[in-house]
């Protein structure tokens, strides 16, 4: 959750980064110039055997693609840099919870005098991974339990099941991810899931179930992902004194989508970057493959990055969303777009602005947001180059909109609409940078341009998520 | 309905008078409506009509799930939201409007009483039919249940819908009744309801009460709905005082409006 756009419940993130090691986090040893190497550079040699060592459920047709570089090295340099590619490949792989490589000169009876051996030592993941956790959120303890076999079929296939059991709700999600051998972008994963969320800001509950196939795949510098969802979605009030508007919501629909995603991402790191750009954008097409659901959906988001003095950055947001209902059929209120709260425009509470009924927020066909921050190390550094580290100060100045179309009125009457009453906010607060998926804040808000109906929160306002404008 | 929920309704409806533009929600007329819906549906309306309340009758595919509790109808006064007959009689009480009051503590006691036997013997009856009776289940309450949703959401719909009423009937147990059980104790509830109404114009004399819009919402939705097979409609057919009575409030509540 905490997409802004989304009030579709994301399934529970079955695949993707996993929470420990990231990519980004390990540095690549610089591979130091020392005099005497430099003689061993122009060496030719010849890397005669790779070894695997420690595979028991793995294939190793996999692993052929992944090490086939280590092959074509003509030097010792070369020979040290690849596997060292080769070795983050393996460790990419999720199927290994330890690789090291060893590097020796060839023995045996066809050994060459300029042959060598390159020898990886694996350790394979257990067959299968559990986790427990609880969880406190939202009025709502709950009991998460995860379940993981990597690596299920021996080529890097993973199967997750996740289960969590709450005081109000349950939420289940199974799925299953495999990546083409020797192309690790390349993938495929299928999910079922049932997730049941609460949404206070309009007295709603929904509960999805749902079934998914995806399909990822890079194309230049830029990854791809082909969706097919399929959702029984069931809306009900969360409360007798839910507005008629969102009463009139409930009930049971099906949504069959088809979406596209694109994105295009130069960030040294998602959370807190110091420099380069992200371009996603997202488009879904639903009521094309049946179900009662019929609405085109665009959504963009870019964000910039620039380093300045002093270790401080300035990063620039902007979002933007438009839905357009297909026949004659309004748009449900789980589709739409709902804007405001710590995560994007800052000093309104979550999702608490545009049109609403008896103070139940019904969400926009249309929005627009944009954030500029700039962010500092903390006054004085304290605790500089550990823990302190962590904590940046910022300074933000946000805007947006969001509101209903009419549609018919033309595309100058709706961007004039989208310009109309604008809501901003600034101030400035304290960022949390929590591993490398999440973020918490506490900022100083002064909320700008509020509209009647819309919910404020002047003053301290503490935020948590992983997506912020 | 819960006795601090019922209190609550009676004091905030006691605010405000009826407003002119009350609706009642009822699923789609044409297509979805299954019997006992419709009989419910139609016993508010008469007894709205009877006690002079005008109300807007609106068919939505899913006004079963945007109800308060779950069934067929509600309606929608002001800002408020009430289904079923039973809390909308009491929320009309508090608003000055009752047909109960002419009425002693021991008729009170009667009417209440003959509206427990209507409720669990005629609906119950309609309920058994519509899902139990494999024959009508597949014909008729199904495929009409399920119309407004889409393939495979239909299916999934309509199966639930028949799954919970099984097993509600098991757990008042009618799950082992046959069809001919169910019938007969239609006719056992009839011949009670004729004994009652004897030749009185009404079940309490000259004036309406909520039970004769109950009695009239079962009766006249049974007389008037076809279904695989007509041997229930039969049965009431048999007892000529209660088809008059269903002609007499047709005729002074529903015609003379509508003309």
């Amino acid at each position: 959750m905490g997409t802004v756009h989304a009030r579709s419940l994301d399934p529970m993130p079955m695949h993707g980064p996993e929470l420990g090691v990231q990519a980004d986090d390990i540095e690549a040893p610089e591979i130091e110039q020392e005099p005497k190497q430099e003689v061993l550079e122009n060496k030719n040699v010849v890397v005669q055997r790779v070894h695997i060592d420690g595979l028991g459920r793995t294939k190793e047709d996999l692993l052929t693609y992944e090490i086939a570089e280590v092959f074509r090295a003509r030097n010792l340099i070369d020979v040290m840099r690849k596997s060292h590619e080769a070795r983050q490949k393996l460790l990419r792989l999720g199927i290994f919870r330890k690789v090291e490589v060893v590097i020796d000169t060839s023995r045996g009876e066809d050994a060459l005098p300029n042959g060598l051996d390159v020898t990886f030592e694996v350790t394979e993941l257990r067959r299968m991974t559990g986790s427990y956790n609880t969880m406190v959120g939202n009025n709502e303890g709950s009991m998460v339990m995860g379940l993981k076999l990597p690596n299920v079929f021996g080529r890097a296939e993973k199967l997750t099941f996740q289960f969590s059991y709450g005081t109000k709700e349950t939420s289940y999600g199974l799925s299953f991810f495999k990546p083409q051998p020797g192309n690790f972008e390349r993938n495929i994963s299928v999910n079922i899931y049932k997730v049941t969320g609460q949404f206070p800001w309009s007295s709603l509950r929904e509960t999805d179930r749902g079934v998914s196939a995806e399909l990822g795949f890079p194309v230049w510098k830029t990854s791809q992902t082909l969706k097919w969802e399929g959702v029984w979605r069931e809306l009900g009030c969360l409360a007798r004194t839910a507005s008629f508007a969102v009463r009139g919501e409930s009930g049971h629909s099906l949504k069959s989508s088809l979406s596209h995603a694109m994105v295009i991402d130069t960030r040294n790191s998602s959370i807190l970057p110091r420099k380069g750009g992200l371009l996603k954008i997202h488009q879904e097409l639903a009521g094309f493959t049946g179900g009662d659901a019929s609405f085109l959906k665009e959504d963009f988001e870019i964000q910039l990055n620039k380093s300045l003095f002093w270790d401080s950055v300035l990063s620039a947001s902007l979002w933007g969303g438009l839905l357009l209902p297909i026949g004659d059929k309004p748009t449900s209120i789980a589709d739409r777009f709902y804007l405001g709260g710590p995560t994007s425009i800052r000093g309104f509470s979550m999702y608490s602005m545009g049109p609403q009924s008896e103070g139940d927020y019904l969400g926009g066909e249309a929005y627009w947001a944009g954030g500029l921050h700039l962010y500092t190390p903390l006054p004085f550094r304290p605790g500089r180059g550990g823990f302190g580290d962590l904590f940046r100060t910022h300074f933000f100045l946000n805007a947006g909109n969001l509101c209903n179309l009419n549609y018919g009125e033309g595309p100058r009457a709706h961007l004039q609409k989208l310009a109309e009453c604008i809501r901003w906010s600034y101030g400035l607060g304290i960022v949390l940078r929590l591993g490398n998926i999440a973020r918490l804040e506490l900022n100083y808000c002064i909320p700008m341009g509020v509209q009647s109906g819309d919910r404020i929160c002047d003053g301290v306002q503490f935020g948590a998520g992983i997506r912020f404008l | 309905m819960s006795l601090a929920a019922d209190a609550f309704v009676s004091q905030m409806a006691a605010a405000e008078p009826w407003p002119e533009n009350a609706t009642l929600y009822q699923p789609l007329k044409e297509d979805q409506i299954l019997l006992s819906d419709c009989a419910s549906s139609l016993a508010v309306q008469a007894y709205l009509r009877m006690c002079g309340l005008p109300v807007q009758v609106v068919c939505k595919a899913n006004a079963e799930y945007m109800s308060p509790s779950g069934k067929i109808p509600f309606i929608h006064v002001s800002n408020q939201v009430v289904s079923e007959l039973g809390p909308i009689v009491q929320f009309t009480k508090a608003k000055g409007h009752s047909l109960s009051d002419g009425l002693d503590d021991v008729q009170r006691a009667e009417m209440k009483a003959y509206m427990e036997l209507v409720n669990n013997m005629l609906l119950t009856a309609e309920l058994y039919i519509q899902w139990c009776d494999d024959a009508t289940a597949a014909e008729i309450s199904r495929p009409r249940y399920s119309s407004p949703y889409s393939w495979p959401l239909s299916i999934i719909l309509a199966y639930h819908k028949q799954w919970e009423v099984r097993k509600k009937m098991n757990a008042i147990g009618w799950g082992g009744k046959t069809l001919d059980q169910v019938y007969e104790d239609v006719s056992q509830c009839c011949q009670a309801l004729s004994q009652r109404l004897g030749t009185q114009p009404f079940f309490f004399n000259k004036q309406p009460t909520e039970l004769d819009a109950l009695v009239f919402g079962h009766l006249f939705t049974i007389l008037t709905t076809r279904l695989t097979s007509s041997e229930l409609a039969e049965r009431i057919k048999s007892y000529s005082n209660l088809l008059s009575f269903c002609r007499r409030i047709e005729q002074s509540y529903f015609e003379e409006k509508n003309s």
